[in-house]
């Protein structure tokens, strides 16, 4: 009996056809692919003198990777899916695609001196970078558990390795073993309760599984299952109390892997989260509310509160990242409400992009003014404005941005969360809500002590010569700060996003 | 059902897999109780693969095997390189960084 | 609510081009002091000729609708516009703000504050003039509110940068308390947006659907406005960061702090808490009014305590401010013409009296009142400037102050929508006796500072005691320095006398403009009230 199934697992493979496969939807992912092969060799090829020229062509390969993202946009028609629906480039994928190009863009312009300088594998950093990116991207479109494992593990290995890039700092090696030891945990976690998923649902298909869960009805392993995969992927978010790991590893970790590990893998972190509550695990919103609403809630304040503390500012952004993820979170925790579907996913995108942008820009700043003071120190902000006006007003938009002070992009990132979230209506939401809004105001504080330090204190050891600013972070800078500024300004530019209703038109069909 | 005991051995490797995690000091004795955890994954997609009659727990426990051993790799490797600075792997020494 | 589109870009350009010459003066270098001046005067001449001219264009006959209407989509999927406009309620604190800025940049032309960076500091100053005007002439809650919010930075900066010894301190108080009220008033909007059926954000259509919310809900949202309006007017219990800013902001700041931000929260009463929840209103009225009073009360006892000039008028500034939160909580026509009218009162009068302290501080480098003496004798204009501004601001019939806290009080006499008359006449005395207690302290001000010989340690004539401290030669530098009015002063307080006195004289002036569109305001209220 206990093969039973073996006669036909057989004959399932053997009704195997070849899937069609649409290149021009896969093209993304092909470039980066070839790009990281290229650079492999190129790398290999090529004298110590020139390995600057890694990143440079590493910027071009996700540039190249953007041009199909582009395309298909353009073209925009119905959504394409692949594999019976397990892979598909839609609408919501398209925009997902683009911001983590777009962010791993600025990643190389804000790696390039520090990584130059150091001495530190420039043509193997920038190969585990695109496979990381190359995860991520393909997380976007990935609609089946294998598929996001398989991504999410694409772009978390390398993470580990960059994480402990400066292999003789043993700060950073505590950054990576750190980052690893916990991160292989929650994955094993998280394949636990994927496997509860499909053993109770007998797919790997998202849509499928959504469509087996029935709500006021679930099985205790489905229960079991929901609190696995949420908890797994609560790490890769550095949700509280998964969230140990983050500040010490941002801390450790190189500057500009820190602004990578926070950006763009949490970002990551975030797609697989949407993707997998909002197609499969929407119908046991009686669990996932509830466990979402907790995370959310202790998420931001727990994050802040640690973040007021805190003397280092990147581990002050640590915590702010922290809490900035439980902002996040907050519309997920309305799935099932009304007509939530469309404004979540806008929300949470929005805040993705947004919070690409603002975060970014302010690890530049911090990159940069960090290859004059030499430290990690908030104090070393002080006297800014007087010898580099020019970073302080930038670094006020960031700050203030984070904050979420209008008429600045965080702050339409946050409204829209806020929005979303009311929209639901019941007292949950409500409570939620003004935690939400308390958080804003404990957030702002931490933020001003910065700019309090950039433009009220004096500099601290007296040097006021003005800082050189290589011209890639210069690029970076204005690129995060155009960005910054535009979306708070004009947010109608990307509110367009709300006609992402492939995802969820997907749980109807 | 007999591959109801399968899960039941899954389940008890697992548990033994995050005692381990939780209560071990040692990076290496960590990384195998992750390993532990991750056997039981697999043992679990392959009995659900016999329960519900479809081979995608099988392909799935592929993949598994296949990532694991790349994520194997990667941690042994920061194992050593943990071992060259610091002539130890406790974890518990490695903590420069609080707050 | 009526609108009229006539001349739609003054409002735009008003509101915007003090922008313009932000982007002029970022490509000035920071050493060329006087062309930075010199645009920044010119810039915010040109926003005053604009004012001006909405002035001439405004029709008064029509001051209950909204007029130089505009309304384009801004931000399509949250349902927002840009839509503006002015009526009879913010013409005159639009205005108020346009000439405030012009004339404290002037001010600034020879009274830069210690810290320097002239090019930074009229930055901000014009930065914060386009939240303050676009506040005023914003109909659409999303776009009220990032005006409202526009503010805070600059605010915080210059307070922070160009402020006294504890600053940091200061700056950071203020913006925290302002963030606190606004977090809570965002979250009131959106549930005002929801509760309304999610279909608009402006201000007409929330004024006609939000009363048909359920009473216990306007109850609910009506507390998130109140705290974030009351955090900036500031109201009993939130008024502690007032003093603080007030006291450690330098002049410019105070100055623009007293006449235009703090309006905004009693702007945003009038304009938006009351007529769009005016169930909540109703329900809300006893207690703004009870912490009105406490407020001049309160105010008024803080002034007695206080030994700097400074901080003294700063907490005036809290009484009066009580005396506009009673007017309102009567949700009478009296009683928001008198808020109104105190609001702008308060403005003129409380701005001059920053004004003056910040000269004092300029020459006599203290503002302890223990130190100072003799102000008529060593310099009459100024000590005759302090004393009128004082006595308008004690509220002394035919000068502009009495018009704002006179007619406030009588309205407590009988409150409107069945409001508790016994708890509002109650009310209404404790008020009274906080103008005895206002007259008590801005005479016992005056007769400190302005009375009597010059102390020997300003008078330049006895030697100085040895070893005076740090400050020595400060002093020894600015002796003879002690210096009546300059013109540049008069240039910038004259506006400030004439208005104050031609108000006083003549109030008709502004409740003229004012009256039709508070008459409208409580008229719709009874609609809803009184079914």
């Amino acid at each position: 009996m206990i093969f039973a199934g073996s006669q036909s697992v057989i004959a399932q493979i053997n009704q195997w056809v070849a899937p069609t496969i649409d290149w021009h939807a896969l093209a993304p992912e092909l470039v980066l692919i070839v790009g990281i092969n290229l650079v492999l060799f190129i790398d290999l090829s090529l004298g110590a003198a020139k390995k600057w020229a890694m990143a440079t062509l590493t910027g071009l390969v996700f540039l190249a990777a953007f041009i199909p993202v582009v395309t298909l946009a353009v073209i925009g028609d119905a959504s394409r899916e692949m594999f019976d629906g397990r892979y598909v480039v839609d609408g919501y994928s398209l925009i997902l695609k683009a911001i983590f190009l777009l962010a791993a863009y600025v990643l190389v312009l804000m790696s390039q001196n520090e990584l130059e300088e150091g001495g530190y594998y420039q043509g193997e950093f920038y190969v585990l970078m695109m496979c990381s990116v190359l995860g991520m991207v393909m997380m976007t479109s990935a609609r089946d558990l294998i598929a996001i494992f398989v991504a999410l593990e694409l772009l978390s290995i390398p993470a580990y390795m960059m994480a402990a890039w400066r292999k003789r700092d043993s700060r950073s090696n505590e950054a990576g073993v750190k980052y690893y030891l916990l991160g292989v945990f929650a994955s094993a976690v998280l394949l636990y309760g994927m496997s509860f998923l499909y053993g109770t649902t007998g797919s790997t298909k998202l849509t499928d599984i959504g469509a087996s869960l029935v709500d006021g009805d679930l099985l205790g392993l489905q229960v079991l299952a929901v609190v696995f995969v949420l908890g797994g992927l609560a790490f890769k978010i550095s949700a509280v109390p998964f969230h140990s790991w983050a500040p010490d590893t941002y801390e450790g970790a190189p500057t500009p892997v820190t602004a990578f590990l926070s950006v763009a893998s949490k970002a990551a972190g975030f797609v697989a989260l949407m993707s997998i509550v909002m197609l499969a695990l929407a119908p046991a919103n009686s669990v996932v509310r509830p466990m979402l609403w907790v995370l959310a809630a202790l998420t931001m304040t727990v994050g802040n509160v640690m973040a007021l503390r805190q003397t280092n500012i990147v581990r002050m952004l640590a915590y702010s990242s922290v809490s900035q993820g439980g902002f996040i979170l907050m519309p997920l925790v309305v799935i099932g409400t009304g007509n939530a579907g469309d404004s979540v996913l806008r929300a949470v995108i929005v805040y993705l992009l947004i919070y690409a942008f603002m975060n970014l820009g302010a690890f530049s700043i911090v990159i940069a003014v960090a290859r004059r003071t030499r430290s990690g120190e908030i104090t070393s902000f002080g006297g800014l404005f007087g010898y580099a006006p020019g970073l302080a007003v930038l670094m006020t938009i960031f700050m203030a941005s984070l904050a979420g002070i209008p008429p600045l992009g965080g702050w339409i990132a946050k409204f829209n969360v806020f929005k979303t979230v009311l929209d639901a209506g019941d007292t949950a939401a409500y409570v939620l809500a003004l935690i939400g809004a308390v958080n804003t105001v404990i957030a702002a504080a931490y933020y001003m002590r910065v700019l309090r330090q950039v433009w009220m204190a004096p500099a601290p050891d007296g040097d006021v010569s003005p800082i050189k600013v290589p011209s890639s972070i210069q690029a970076a800078l204005a690129i995060t700060a155009v960005g910054t500024v535009l979306l708070g300004v004009l947010p109608g530019l990307v509110l367009r996003f709300g006609d992402i209703t492939d995802l969820t038109g997907a749980l109807a069909r | 059902m007999l591959a109801v005991n399968f899960l039941i051995l899954a389940a008890v490797l697992f548990s033994i897999g995050v005692f381990g995690v939780i209560a071990r000091r040692n990076a290496v004795m960590v990384l195998m109780s992750v390993e532990l955890v991750l056997n039981s994954v697999m043992l679990n997609l392959v009995a659900f693969s016999q329960i519900t009659d479809s081979i995608d727990g099988q392909l799935f426990a592929l993949f598994v095997i296949a990532i694991a051993a790349a994520e194997v790799g990667v941690g042994l490797a920061m194992v050593l390189m943990v071992y060259r600075n610091r002539r130890s792997i406790a974890l518990d020494e490695l903590s420069e960084m609080k707050g | 609510m009526e609108i009229m589109t006539n001349d739609n870009w003054l409002l735009t350009v008003g509101t915007f081009l003090p922008l313009v010459g932000v982007l002029v003066m970022l490509f000035i270098p920071k050493a060329e002091e006087q062309l930075l001046k010199t645009v920044a005067v010119i810039t915010a001449g040109a926003t005053l000729a604009v004012g001006i001219l909405t002035l001439f264009r405004f029709d008064y006959g029509q001051a209950e609708k909204l007029q130089f209407f505009v309304d384009v989509t801004w931000i399509e999927v949250i349902r927002s516009n840009y839509t503006i406009g002015l009526d009879g309620i913010s013409l005159p604190l639009y205005f108020l703000s346009m000439v405030v800025t012009f004339l404290v940049i002037i001010y600034t032309w020879d009274n830069m504050p210690d810290a320097g960076n002239p090019k930074s500091f009229l930055i901000l100053m014009l930065v914060l003039q386009v939240g303050m005007a676009g506040t005023f002439v914003a109909q659409d809650l999303i776009l009220f509110f990032v005006f409202f919010e526009v503010v805070l930075l600059p605010m915080y900066f210059m307070i922070g940068v160009w402020g006294g010894e504890h600053r940091q301190y200061a700056s950071l108080k203020f913006f925290l308390y302002t963030m606190f009220g606004s977090a809570f008033m965002l979250v009131a909007f959106l549930a005002l947006f929801f509760q309304t059926g999610a279909e608009s954000f402006s201000f007409m259509h929330l004024v006609s659907a939000g009363g048909l919310i359920s009473n216990e809900v306007q109850v609910w949202i009506f507390a998130g406005m109140f705290l974030g309006f009351a955090v900036k007017v500031p109201m009993f219990p939130f008024h502690t960061w007032l003093p603080d800013a007030h006291t450690q902001a330098p002049t410019q700041g105070s100055v623009i702090l007293a006449a235009i931000l703090l309006k905004l929260g009693t702007y945003g009463f009038v304009r938006i808490a009351i007529p769009m929840l005016p169930e909540g209103a109703r329900a809300w009225a006893p207690v703004i009014a009870i912490l009105a009073v406490i407020g001049i009360i309160y105010g008024a006892l803080g002034c007695l305590a206080q030994t700097d000039m400074k901080r003294l008028i700063a907490f005036s500034s809290v009484a009066h401010m009580g005396f506009v939160m009673l007017g309102i909580s009567t949700l009478t026509t009296l009683g928001i013409n008198a808020a109104l009218f105190g609001m702008v009162a308060h403005g003129l009068i409380t701005g001059m009296l920053f004004f003056v302290a910040g000269s004092v501080k300029h020459r006599y480098h203290t503002l302890e009142i223990s130190r100072l003496s003799g102000m008529l004798k060593q310099m009459p204009r100024m000590g005759w400037i302090l004393g009128f501004a004082a006595m308008a601001s004690l509220g002394l019939p035919g000068l502009a102050g009495f018009w704002g806290e006179f007619p406030a009080i009588l309205a407590a006499y009988s409150p409107g929508f069945g409001l508790n008359v016994t708890l509002f006449r109650t009310l209404m005395v404790i008020a009274a006796v906080g103008t005895v207690l206002a007259a008590a302290y801005l005479l016992w001000l005056y007769q400190r500072t302005a009375f009597g010989e010059p102390s020997p340690e300003f008078s330049g004539q006895t030697p100085h005691p040895v070893g005076a401290g740090v400050n020595a030669d400060h002093h020894a530098d600015h002796h003879d320095e002690i210096r009546d009015v300059t013109p540049i002063e008069w240039i910038a307080w004259t506006p400030f006398l004439v208005a104050i006195v031609v108000f006083g004289v003549y109030p008709q002036l502004m409740f003229g403009v004012m009256d039709p569109a508070v008459s409208e305001l409580v008229a719709r209220l009874g609609e809803s009230l009184n079914p």
